[in-house]
């Protein structure tokens, strides 16, 4: 069967409906028991215009723009087309009309009526009206005669009469028809139709057939029957060539009759076998709409061009041919209220029609590929036998579903038809957060602030103002005179705008309820012919963008400020503090995408354009469904497709998807409609809509909160989950950046914990690949986190490299197998050597620190394999120093840190420690001098140690000069424990520092001795005798681990042990004397302070009898220059003494140090036997530490 | 236990608001609530939405099984067994009487609903009586109910427990040799 029937569609309320055209076949008008005309774009129009015309409505007819209907108020009602607004009544019965009709120029309606009564009215003055009484039951059907001479009516007293107009008397009368006594038990309509354009025959259904009779001689003409039919026929309708007639029967049968050859052509059967009450034939002639008692609206499409080749070849190809110029015209035809507008389905847009399947709303990509597949398949088979022409046809009509029979139906007819990209029709302005225009009771706005809700029904033209909080201003309850159609609600205002008509000016009315003095509206007029067509509102001031491509500011008071003009017609705006965000028309999209533009203008005091109208991207065949800021003030916009796409600053002002609301929906019909967008907390506030675009006002819609979630890969995975997870967190904490930028005050709370979020993030997904020994991957996360939590990362990463390669830590292998291994490898054993007490080895440590570094700046170039051999080539010259292969370079591993590569770095790379030892003094006399200078007395009690300090303080200051991030990367452990304040006094040594007034000027120096456990003995060289005053480590991250993730009572149950740990550790600090004088030099980097004042103690005496006038930095001075004259040897024994020379106090703190390592060790045993494979749980170890 | 205190424990039930107010999370023994943002759904105790709600600052979400639809399929459930059937809420009771008393505004349908409610209470009650009858009557040692709300267990319990001791009482008085301390 070439006709294709589709499938039936809910219409109306259940119970009698009738059908029509408009005059150009764009719309379906269909009316119903229900009381409403709904007006249909086409057969999947999910949002038809529903016009409400009364209670019930017995029958519809349109023409010329007017449609009839007759309601139960037993009138006949004139509402204007499209529009729908009431248009008067035409006239009047004692009950109900029956059937409305137009004669064929539309000056005539002609209506029966259940009075028993036939009227004929002129449509444009409706007191000519004459009158035909004759019939003696109700009336059930009219029709004019084309040439408006005789009126034929049935009724159910079986007749169906005849009357001529223009005298109102009967001309002919049959009783063929049953009688009944009223319509409802009347068994047929009994619909009557004049042939159109001749008007020879008048159809008239009766019973199982249809009879024909001539208008000449008032005789029967013929039948018109078919065996399908088993129930009584209800409608007849002629198609407009009036070569066929097509029927619908009780039984829910419809035919189609060739009239001439009395030959059924086709013969359909309504899906459910419902009653067939309304036929309408569109005015092309290619289909058929009709609906049935159960209030459904259906569609038989191509109809006309299945006819038999003999009779109908050139009406078929005729219509069509019509039917494609219609739809073109449809397709520029701009004035007519098609335009997109904001409750447009995908299948509505007239575009998609040519250029889609039927089914389009299935799969966007069918259409795409199955065109040119099918036209290659063409000229494939047929290259040689088709002449272009037919080619050309191929393409062409996919619309009707004929495309397959037309080229071979007629091939010989060629039709120039252009088969390139169709262009989209234009979406229109919209404002988001609304509902559609045409709706009765709809949004206006909803957004975050509020919901502004428009009435516009029989009773109430009004808007009513809502806030989410009721703190900003109480609900509000306006009467809408002016008829405002478009809304947008702030903090302080309330903006409306009306479009203008004929008559009255566009207006804006702006209710600025946070105005402080009296008046707190105001009314704009826009200049003639201008109409608002969006309009948003910011931080004091309000945009408009009218119709005449130009944007209006305006100050929230009322005050006109700048104006500039737009590149296209503006489909929407949003405002948020100073910003104004603008999408518009850039150009023509194709094949039902948009081309939008964006614009994004900072307002307020630094004014620029951020964007400049590039493009917006959207789903492909969307159009854009909301945009705004989120409550931070990032632009935002949503798709029809319901992707979610957020501004990314940080990556030049790229749109990113951030979610798909589509994704959260149950079914395909259902949708969310999106209310708000915020950062922090990450919500998507909408509206879940079941099986629309936009929620009805009634009952109240809740709101629902969506995630976020980027379309990244693997997002199954943990990996693509985090990675995720990571760039959403980066993504959505943009805003603090933009913020601070932009001068607001910003959570710094929030921000350092969206900082924390997202390195831990890094962390998790550090330790995954560690897990997975993909160290590149390592590498490279690193380069991404902070300076702290890379310490971190190394500090996991030495450590699950050591649970987990357990033989590795049998380094007998040595130096050759310590080559072979990756850089981070070698990063990673350096690290614990790093950890490593032993101070024996620390001096090679570092060496392969200084390595390490090296290393790592290669690695940061990139270069890996370059660097790598470098690297080796560091090693093997390293590998000559003494020592260095013996290399128990990890011992047992014992990460208390250590300033190890601190000493090292410092020692190479900048100022020595030793230099700054030395220099100390020398500053510290200059300070003396300044505070002489100054009128000071240096001597004076406050005054002992300012110099000192401030020569410390200033040496750490400037100590970074020299330091390069790399360092600063790998040594961040250490500095991080050096860069204590070297003013603060701790609370512990508190007391004794402002009682005794001891030069505090090792504080620094303290810091990082006791970072490597040695505890300096100051006491006893100073003149105070006071001991000195020890800067308590900030607590070591990883004992305090240790005691956290191990059993506490090791370092308890071990007390005993520690004594010879203790007598070990002496042991271990003998070792050095042994080494050669640069190993010495080491250890005095450490503790320099100890063996110098021992030896300036001791040899004060000496100084100041040789030079008695000497001042105290003088005589330190000439001390230092002669402690440079000793040899190593004497030198170290000053250090040992100042070693032996350590209170007890400290003692015990070294003791605590050793205890960490005994737990350490113990942490060792234990690491070994716990499975590594939760890295969440590792992470948050590391973390625990901060 | 009174029906005040069964009221008291069902007031801990969470029910979804809509506040107008804007207010950081608070932090209560009984555990953390909010942050209430205004237009937002936000779960909180039902005593609390009451509270709220008597002040206009908010607007009650009806739980999702007060709906007419809903209470009607349990009603015919209800009535066909003879056994009780598992109601949505352990508090369906208590929460109906709350919410439609505070804010039948908010809940669509509310006067069905408070119908709808009474009629399934009066089935149970109806079938608990009947029960508590039959037990009595066969003389059982023992008896499951299952799907019982506090409420309900609380209609009868005093009642049930008392009659029994009554016929306790009154089966051992008639029982020869055991009337003598009268």
């Amino acid at each position: 069967m070439p006709c294709e029937r589709k499938p039936m569609r809910y219409g109306h309320s259940e119970g009698h409906t009738d059908v029509c055209f408009d005059d150009k076949g764009k719309c379906i008008v269909t009316c119903g028991s229900d009381g409403d005309v709904r007006i249909w774009e086409s057969l999947d129009d999910d949002d038809p215009k529903s016009i409400n015309v009364g209670e019930k409505v017995y029958s519809v007819a349109l023409k010329n723009g007017k449609l009839v209907t007759a309601v139960s108020n037993n009138t006949v009602q004139i509402h204007t087309f499209p529009e729908g607004d009431p248009d008067g009544i035409l006239t009047r019965f004692t009950t109900n009309a029956n059937h409305v009709t137009f004669n064929s120029s539309g000056s005539r309606v002609a209506a029966g009526s259940s009075d028993f009564i036939v009227k004929i009215v002129e449509v444009v003055d409706s007191s000519q009206q004459k009158t035909l009484r004759g019939h003696d039951a109700p009336v059930l059907s009219v029709a004019l005669d084309t040439s408006d001479e005789f009126l034929a009516s049935s009724s159910c007293d079986g007749s169906v009469t005849v009357w001529s107009i223009e005298s109102q008397t009967q001309v002919a009368q049959w009783k063929i028809l049953q009688k009944s006594s009223d319509v409802s038990n009347a068994k047929s309509l009994c619909r009557l139709a004049w042939q159109p354009h001749s008007g020879k025959l008048l159809a008239v259904p009766v019973d199982l057939t249809v009879q024909l009779y001539d208008r000449n001689t008032w005789t029967h003409v013929s039948t018109l029957c078919d065996d399908l039919i088993t129930q009584v026929v209800n409608v007849v309708v002629w198609s407009p060539c009036g070569k066929f007639l097509a029927a619908g029967t009780v039984g829910g049968n419809l035919l189609i009759w060739d009239v001439e050859a009395k030959l059924c052509i086709e013969r359909q059967k309504h899906e459910k076998g419902f009653t067939v009450c309304g036929m309408a034939w569109h005015p092309s002639g290619g289909r058929i709409a009709y609906t049935d008692t159960e209030g459904c609206l259906g569609l038989l499409e191509g109809v006309s061009s299945s006819s038999p080749p003999s009779s109908s070849t050139v009406q078929s190809t005729k219509a069509t041919a019509a039917k494609e110029k219609n739809d073109y015209d449809d397709l520029f035809d701009e004035d007519d209220d098609r335009m997109l507008d904001e409750g447009m389905s995908d299948s509505r847009s007239p575009v998609k029609k040519p250029i889609m399947e039927e089914d389009d709303d299935d799969d966007d990509l069918m259409p795409a590929t199955g065109k040119p597949r099918n036209r290659g398949s063409f000229l494939d088979d047929d290259d040689n036998s088709q002449d272009p022409g037919s080619v050309k046809l191929d393409g062409v009509p996919e619309e009707d579903g004929s495309s397959a029979i037309l080229p071979a139906v007629g091939p010989a007819v060629s039709r120039p038809v252009y088969e390139g990209p169709m262009p989209t029709q234009p979406q229109r302005a919209f404002q988001a957060g609304s509902t559609p225009v045409h709706l009765m009771h709809r949004f206006m706005v909803w957004n975050s602030v509020g919901i502004v809700r428009g009435y516009n029904d029989d009773q109430d033209n009004a808007i009513d103002v809502e806030f989410h909080d009721t703190a900003i201003h109480h609900a509000m309850h306006l009467t809408n005179t002016l008829g405002h159609t478009m809304a947008d609600l702030s903090q302080e205002a309330v903006l409306l705008a009306c479009e203008g008509t004929d008559e009255l000016a566009s207006k804006i009315q702006c209710l600025h309820f946070s105005c402080w003095d009296t008046h707190k509206d105001w009314i704009v007029d826009l200049p003639k012919g201008e109409d608002v067509c969006a309009l948003c509102l910011g931080q004091g001031w309000a945009a408009v963008a009218t119709s005449a491509l130009m944007v209006r500011l305006f100050s929230i008071g009322g005050v006109q400020k700048e104006i500039f003009s737009l590149p296209g017609a503006v489909v929407c705006m949003a405002g948020h503090g100073e910003q104004l965000l603008i999408m518009y028309h850039r150009g023509t999209g194709f094949d039902g995408d948009q081309a939008l533009g964006v614009q994004l203008l900072q307002l307020g005091s630094k004014r620029r354009q951020v964007i400049h109208g590039e493009p917006l991207p959207l789903s492909r065949k969307s159009y854009l469904a909301w945009m705004g800021f989120t409550a931070e003030g990032t632009p935002c916009c949503i798709d029809s497709e319901g992707v979610v796409r957020m501004l990314n600053r940080t990556v030049g002002n790229t749109w990113t998807p951030v979610c798909n609301t589509r994704d959260s929906c149950k079914s395909k019909s259902d949708h969310y409609w999106v209310v708000g967008v915020h950062e922090n907390p990450q919500q998507l506030r909408c509206i879940p809509c079941k099986g629309s675009r936009f929620p009805p006002t009634l009952p109240r819609p809740a709101v629902a909160v969506l995630p976020f979630n980027l379309p990244y890969c693997q997002t199954t995975t943990e990996k693509g989950q985090m990675e995720e997870q990571y760039w959403r967190s980066m993504l959505f904490h943009n805003h603090y950046s933009f913020l601070s930028s932009s001068g607001y005050e910003i959570d710094s709370e929030g921000q350092s914990q969206a900082e924390k979020e997202q390195q831990e993030l890094l962390m998790k997904m550090f330790a995954l690949s560690c897990k997975l020994e993909r160290e590149f991957r390592c590498v490279e996360l690193a380069e991404m986190m902070t300076h702290s939590v890379v310490t971190l990362a190394i500090r996991y990463a030495s450590r699950s490299r050591l649970f987990k390669d357990k033989e590795m830590d049998v380094i007998k292998q040595g130096m050759g197998r310590f080559r072979t291994l990756s850089a981070e490898e070698r990063l990673n054993w350096t690290e614990r050597a790093k950890g490593d007490s032993d101070p024996k080895k620390r001096k090679r440590e570092d060496e392969g620190q200084a390595i390490m570094e090296r290393s790592k700046q290669k690695q940061m170039n990139q270069n890996e394999n370059e660097a790598d051999s470098a690297i080796n080539g560091k090693f093997d010259g390293r590998v000559k120093i003494p020592g260095w292969s013996a290399g128990g370079a990890a011992g047992t591993p014992s990460t208390a840190p250590s300033s190890s590569v601190m000493e090292s770095w410092r020692e190479e790379r900048t100022r020595s420690l030793e230099d700054n030892e030395m220099s100390l003094p020398s500053i510290a006399a200059a300070y003396t001098t300044i505070l002489r200078g100054l009128g000071e007395d240096p001597q004076r009690q406050g005054l002992l140690k300012t110099p000192w300090r401030a020569a410390t303080a200033m040496q750490f200051f400037t100590k970074g000069y020299q330091e390069k991030i790399i360092e600063l990367c790998l040594c961040v452990t250490v500095s991080r424990e050096v860069r204590v304040n070297p003013f603060k006094v701790s609370g512990a040594g508190k007391p004794s520092s402002s009682s005794a007034g001891q030069p505090r000027t090792t504080s620094v120096l303290d810091s990082m001795t006791m970072s490597s456990r040695k505890p300096t003995p100051l006491g006893g060289t100073s003149k105070q005798g006071k001991a000195p005053v020890l800067k308590p480590l900030a607590p070591k991250p990883k004992s305090k681990t240790q005691a956290t993730l191990l059993q506490m009572s090791a370092s308890k149950g071990n007390s005993k042990k520690l004594v010879d740990s203790q007598t070990e550790a002496e042991k271990v600090k003998a070792a050095p004397a042994a080494t050669p004088p640069a190993s010495v030099e080491n250890i005095e980097n450490r503790k320099p302070k100890t063996g110098f004042q021992l030896w300036l103690e001791d040899n004060r005496k000496s100084i100041l009898a040789d030079n008695p006038d000497f001042e105290e930095m003088d005589v330190i001075k000439q001390g230092m220059g002669r402690f440079r004259t000793l040899s190593a040897e004497e030198r170290l024994n000053w250090t040992e003494r100042a070693k032996g020379d350590s209170d007890p106090k400290k003692r015990k703190r070294e003791d605590e140090g050793q205890v960490n390592d005994q737990m350490e060790s113990d942490e060792g045993s234990a690491k070994k036997k716990k499975p590594l494979d939760t890295s969440a749980k590792l992470s948050a170890f590391a973390f625990n530490k901060e | 236990m009174d029906p005040a205190e069964v009221e008291f424990l069902a007031e801990k039930e969470m029910v979804k608001i809509i506040p107008n107010f804007s207010l950081d999370k608070i932090y209560l023994i009984g555990g953390d609530l909010g942050p209430f943002n205004p237009g937002l759904p936000v779960e909180v105790p039902v005593w609390l939405a009451l509270n709220l709600k008597q002040r206009q600052k908010c607007r009650i979400v009806p739980p999702e099984w007060m709906d007419t639809d809903k209470l009607e399929e349990i009603r015919e459930q209800e009535r066909k067994l003879d056994t009780f059937t598992p109601i949505p809420s352990p508090y369906y009771m208590e929460l109906a009487k709350l919410l439609l008393n505070h804010s039948a505004d908010n809940i669509p349908k509310a006067d069905e609903i408070r119908t709808l409610v009474k009629d399934i209470w009066d089935t149970r009650v109806a079938k608990l009586r009947l029960s508590a009858d039959s037990f009595i009557s066969q003389q059982e040692a023992h008896a499951q109910l299952d799907n019982l709300t506090l409420m309900e267990i609380n209609t009868t319990r005093s009642f049930l427990l008392d009659s029994l001791n009554y016929m306790y009482k009154l089966r051992s008085n008639l029982q020869p040799g055991r009337s003598q301390d009268y």
